[in-house]
């Protein structure tokens, strides 16, 4: 079954991707449970559709803001809805604000991970003006699994594992699921894994390297990206 | 350095606004220009640039389009969310570009320890 319904030529890969991807924001982690894991996605949902926070205003210093039974906590929330709306502006005072309020700093890179994901399937599916992918619901389940990957902190804000590769690869290296999860998406939305340094001619799909890299670019000066 | 391994002339103005032309690339200012629309989340701007693009490349481009700059909505969070710097040896030879597409001034900007 689609993941998507719709008369535009999404690419079977694709389609099938982002209901890979719904499947693994409801598995549960050493950090987050099932349920806020996809409360999580409901709560980028909501950041995107909203009208904006500006970047100071933090959803849990405003009154009445963040019901009083949500799953999350409110350093999780502002992580959200600060990362969706404006990611330009992040600081690493503000980082590590965030970790000094009980935010584990591999649990922090998790909430990344799931928050970018959510933002582009989201964003792909607002830009396709089809309705997004359903959410499943949430496992009962907590896996019991810690991971014993070494991380510590080196190059960036947060601890990543000794991988080899350009930076932005090695970013969520301390969870590895995610970082999976960002490679399905890379490979259907983007080049495969392989070709990202080593293959700058080849087109991929139906659009060329050059138009690729150009709306690559442009999106990413968009969001004031300087990586 | 994609363009130069394919040997065509190409420029990096389209990357800083989709006024600024096509910067050498098929359909680049329709493409730039969809990207601003999904970023801004400008529903007219965005049905109008659909439209266009779609009557100028298929309905494949304009999907496979929204998929990269979707792809890129995530990697520039996974990049500033967890505070990636720049690529060591990359410094140097990007500092031209990064002077043309004006990104040196960015609050995002972290380059690696020497």
């Amino acid at each position: 079954m689609s993941t998507y319904a719709t008369e535009l030529p999404i690419r079977p890969e694709l389609d099938a991707a982002h209901g890979d991807l719904a499947t693994r924001w409801a598995a549960p982690s050493h950090s987050w449970s099932s349920k806020q894991r996809l409360s999580v996605i409901a709560e980028v949902r909501s950041a995107i559709d909203a009208d904006e926070l500006a970047p100071w205003e933090a959803p849990s210093s405003i009154k009445g803001f963040i019901a009083n039974n949500h799953c999350l906590p409110d350093a999780a929330i502002d992580v959200i809805w600060r990362l969706t709306n404006h990611p330009g502006t992040l600081t690493k005072d503000w980082y590590e604000s965030i970790i000094s309020r009980n935010i584990d700093a591999v649990a922090y890179v998790e909430l990344i991970g799931l928050v970018a994901q959510a933002n582009c399937v989201d964003r792909f599916a607002d830009g396709l003006g089809v309705k997004r992918v359903d959410l499943p619901d949430p496992i009962a389940t907590k896996t019991a699994v810690t991971s014993e990957l070494e991380v510590s902190v080196t190059t960036h804000w947060v601890p990543t594992a000794a991988i080899k590769g350009p930076n932005v690869l090695k970013a969520l290296s301390a969870v590895p699921f995610e970082n999976e999860s960002r490679e399905i998406l890379s490979s259907v939305q983007y080049v495969p894994a392989a070709a990202l340094i080593g293959d700058l001619a080849s087109d991929h799909n139906s659009l060329t390297r050059l138009q690729i890299e150009l709306i690559a670019a442009r999106t990413s000066k968009l969001n004031e990206c300087f990586y | 350095m994609s363009g130069a391994s394919q040997n065509v002339d190409i420029s990096f103005e389209a990357i800083s606004s989709s006024t600024n032309g096509d910067g050498g690339v098929p359909h680049g200012e329709l493409l730039s220009k969809l990207s601003e629309a999904l970023w801004s989340k400008n529903l007219n701007e965005l049905d109008a640039v659909r439209e266009e693009l779609i009557n100028a490349a298929g309905a494949d481009v304009f999907v496979d389009a929204v998929g990269v700059s979707a792809m890129f909505h995530m990697m520039t969070r996974i990049a500033d969310g967890t505070g990636t710097p720049l690529d060591a040896g990359t410094d140097e030879p990007s500092a031209d570009i990064r002077e043309t597409i004006g990104v040196n001034h960015l609050v995002s900007r972290r380059q690696s320890a020497p």
